[in-house]
């Protein structure tokens, strides 16, 4: 508790008070300095480190991808061996799959989550922080494991034999399995902590229907993470234990079944990419509202559609094995149900089209980013209901053309919204605008260069090129598109890096943002840019969608105390005021427990006793994270009727 | 103006609301219920699982292996439902202010949790088959051991919250604590029952 930093504090201060703002600063303080990094818990901090370290992570899966083409550049190349292509493909899908789309996403929904609905921190900042010291090991570990040419070589789905100890001896597989265990707890740690404060920390009146639509995206996001990556997680345990000890989970002689992975895996795969597109979802119509400057049509529609794309998600993974010859009846099921998911996507493209119709739209970078992703995505959409049919996937499984598909939907509808979220936000988040000058280039130049690498592998998928290959022969008819196909890449990547340059040279040359740069309605431009430490001076009181866009002036909470870290309990539904919570400090014991867990996973790839000892450390961390600090609160109200001003 | 326009007019003092959040109101209550739904959806997969791999093998057991006896995991799995009475009596004894019964109860539930542990050690001894000969065997084992895990991290976070309570942090108004854990501990409970059903029953089917 907080009660730590001013343990004998004889005059409650609350933040309403004159002066209270300096106590706010205090009181809210991440400590300064390498080792202080390490004690950090607050939300901004989390979140920003979320997101940074992302981007570090979809450079490093962008590196792999040009190596890729770089090999794939011509016939029968020989810049890399089998071996080391089939690791930088697996260490190129992991990364952006695992380790940089649902970490951006959350690092974004940590941010500004508590901002958007008028909260100070997250409900579990301790744990925040401990989700982020897992993911940042988990990451490195993996790397490491590719500089030592130890990394997975079976591809980011892992399928069994290939996967199994027979076929793939030696750590790589291991590594990937206990990775991908131990970095599921990043993020359905952040997935729960989410949840939370979006139900129940909501400023006073943000009623459901007044929250905003990406707060709503992100609650169904976390709602997914929640109930698909526990599959996977046990889907890779099992895997483990089969390599490890000789279980026959997926060992056809000993029993098992490989299409049992399959369906694991894919129970989660599938999710896994609405898990990543539903908080884009969020970030579009956030966008289009501020550059049109009115809300977005329909946010009932909007609202219901990205929920009902949630529960749909997890009633199509079977069409990832139309070929593996499973009945008839289930195929023409998954093909509906496949189907189906077309009909919320384009409700949300209609409200969006009727939000733009008769607008002044500002076509700033992040609208242009807009832009592209409508166009991307669309097509990315319409290959997809060409391969949810059984007799067309008959046909393209497994080639070029299900690449293409993969990448016009995870670019344009990932990859592109969150470059848009990254240019709207980055005002807020540093305090500087990005170039726009430099953004619109990068736009342009992403934009044409992933049309140019990807339009053209629908093509070599149609003429026959088989996916996860390292090279092919001459004569094939492949090597003027792949030739192309390579040089766009690097155009495309010239592209992302503008962005990156960008983003580092904006803080020194740009113009200073202000509270509220685009005129935007929702509350994180409420607070200043950056935001303090305790997100805001007073906690809002919320009547309307738009808060900032109502002429009347916001009113506020009042009797929240300056000198201890205090937030507000609200109701679930209706968001009314139902007590005050005290909140956690900057403890080194996040990050303890981080390496314990971290020491207990990548123990058991080498000695499975290591896994037992990681598990008992981690309780000592466990309760040295929960020791409960003198002074204790009060629990009797002092004589003056005010309950907890005093503490023991 | 329409209903989501309509304006607040006061602003609202909090300077009176309780700080001591103990029930459905305190984040971590939710907090715990998002862990148990986690939990849920791994109990889930593994079930499934089993039911999967079950429904491809037309013997199963294999090879004329017999199933694992009823007698002793159904008394250990009542032990366990029986601990859930005295965690709940911990519960209400930190309702009545009464810590000495708090760390009775507490640790009475944690001896319970290890005598099943000790007998739950006893089947594994006796199991007819090893993880690596077929998969029922692999089912049969891991199911087992990824719950015998689960009763270790609950005994060892209620002797925690035991610890906790004899240096008389819980009182009935700070007790969200002991709420969680003891939601935590009935999960674990229950959260045998699928897994007692399908490895001790279905291969009598």
């Amino acid at each position: 508790m907080s009660l730590k930093n001013h343990p004998h504090t004889e005059q409650a201060i609350f933040d309403d008070q004159e002066g209270a703002e300096s106590i706010l600063d205090k009181t809210w303080l991440s400590p300064p300095g390498f080792l202080g990094w390490f004690t950090h818990v607050n939300q901004r901090q989390i979140g920003f480190r979320f997101v940074v370290t992302s981007l570090i992570f979809f450079a490093l899966g962008g590196l792999l991808a040009l190596l890729m083409r770089l090999q794939l550049v011509q016939p029968e190349n020989t810049l890399m061996g089998a071996e080391f292509y089939h690791q930088i493909m697996t260490m190129h899908g992991t990364t952006m799959m695992f380790f940089f789309a649902v970490p951006a996403m959350e690092g974004l929904g940590i941010y500004l989550v508590p901002l958007m609905i008028g909260t100070r921190d997250m409900s579990f900042p301790r744990l925040n922080a401990f989700g982020y010291y897992v993911y940042l090991l988990a990451g490195i570990t993996l790397y490491l494991a590719l500089f030592l040419g130890m990394a997975p070589n079976t591809g980011w789905f892992s399928y069994v034999p290939l996967a199994g100890i027979d076929y793939s001896p030696g750590q790589g597989v291991s590594f990937w399995t206990t990775m991908i265990t131990f970095i599921e707890i990043s993020a359905l740690t952040a997935a729960v902590e989410l949840i939370v404060t979006i139900l129940k920390q909501r400023a006073p009146g943000m009623t459901l229907n007044r929250m905003p639509i990406f707060v709503w995206s992100i609650l169904v996001m976390s709602f997914m993470i929640v109930f698909a990556m526990p599959t996977v997680m046990v889907g890779s345990v099992l895997l483990a234990l089969d390599r490890t000890f000789a279980t026959q989970f997926f060992v056809a002689s000993g029993g098992g079944d490989p299409l049992l992975w399959q369906h694991l895996f894919w129970f989660f795969g599938h999710p896994e990419v609405y898990i990543i597109v539903v908080p884009a979802l969020g970030i579009v119509s956030t966008v289009i509202s501020t550059f049109c400057q009115r809300e977005v049509f329909g946010y009932t529609a909007v609202v219901l559609s990205m929920v009902t794309i949630g529960f749909v998600s997890f009633g199509l993974w079977v069409h990832h094995m139309f070929t593996t010859g499973l009945p008839h009846l289930g195929l023409s099921f998954f093909t509906a149900a496949s189907a189906m998911i077309a009909i919320p996507s384009g409700v949300q493209i209609f409200c969006w089209i009727a939000t733009l119709w008769g607008s002044k739209i500002q076509f700033k970078t992040p609208m242009l980013f807009i832009m592209g992703f409508f166009a991307v995505f669309v097509i990315g959409g319409l290959t997809g209901v060409m391969a949810a049919s059984i007799p067309f996937d008959m046909q393209a499984h497994d080639s070029y053309f299900v690449v293409a598909h993969l990448h016009y939907v995870l670019i344009g509808g990932a990859v592109l919204p969150f470059f848009a979220g990254l240019y709207y936000w980055y005002p807020k988040m540093t305090g500087a605008m990005l170039s726009e000058r430099l953004g619109r280039w990068s736009f342009w130049l992403i934009f044409v260069g992933l049309n140019l690498t990807f339009f053209p592998m629908h093509q070599l998928g149609l003429d026959g090129m088989p996916r996860r290959v390292y090279t092919y022969l001459h004569n094939m008819g492949w090597e003027e598109i792949n030739f192309f196909v390579t040089c766009a890449a690097f155009l495309m990547a010239f592209g992302f890096l503008l962005t990156f340059i960008n983003t580092l040279i904006s803080p020194y040359k740009s113009r200073a943002a202000g509270s509220n740069p685009w005129h935007a309605d929702t509350l994180e431009w409420w607070a200043q840019s950056p935001p303090r430490n305790y997100n805001f001076r007073h906690l809002p009181v919320i009547s309307s969608r738009t808060p900032l866009w109502q002429k009347a002036p916001l009113y506020k909470v009042t009797g929240i105390r300056a000198d201890r870290r205090e937030i507000i309990i609200t109701t679930l539904l209706d968001a009314k005021p139902q007590g005050v919570c005290i909140m956690p400090s900057p403890t080194y014991w996040p990050f303890v427990l981080a390496l314990t867990v971290g020491f207990g996973f990548l123990g058991f790839m080498f000695k499975p006793i290591l896994f037992v000892v990681g598990f008992f450390l981690s309780f000592f961390a466990i309760v040295g994270w929960l020791w409960p600090a003198r002074p204790w609160l009060a629990e009797k109200p002092p004589e003056d009727g005010h309950p907890v001003r005093g503490l023991q | 103006m329409s209903r989501n326009q309509q304006t607040a007019n006061a602003d609202i003092d909090v300077s009176n609301f309780s700080r001591h959040l103990n029930g459905q109101n305190a984040p971590i209550w939710w907090g715990i219920i998002g862990l148990i739904l986690i939990e849920l959806s791994v109990v889930s997969a593994f079930t499934v699982t089993y039911l999967y791999l079950y429904m491809q093998h037309p013997q199963w057991p294999p090879n004329d292996i017999a199933p694992p006896p009823l007698f002793i995991p159904t008394w250990s799995t009542i032990l366990m439902l029986l601990s859930c009475v005295t965690m709940y009596l911990a519960g209400k004894s930190v309702e009545k202010n009464k810590s000495k019964g708090f760390v009775v109860y507490t640790f009475a539930s944690v001896i319970m949790a290890l005598l099943v542990l000790w007998i739950r050690w006893q089947q594994f001894d006796n199991f007819d088959m090893r993880w690596d000969q077929h998969v029922y065997g692999s089912l049969l084992w891991t199911i087992s051991g990824f719950h015998f895990i689960h009763i270790v991290s609950a005994a060892i976070g209620t002797a925690a919250i035991g610890l906790f309570g004899m240096v008389g942090f819980y009182t009935k108004q700070r007790q969200i604590g002991v709420v969680v854990d003891t939601m935590y501990w009935n999960f674990v409970a229950f959260a045998w029952l699928p897994f007692y059903l399908v490895l001790y029953y279905f291969p009598r089917l």
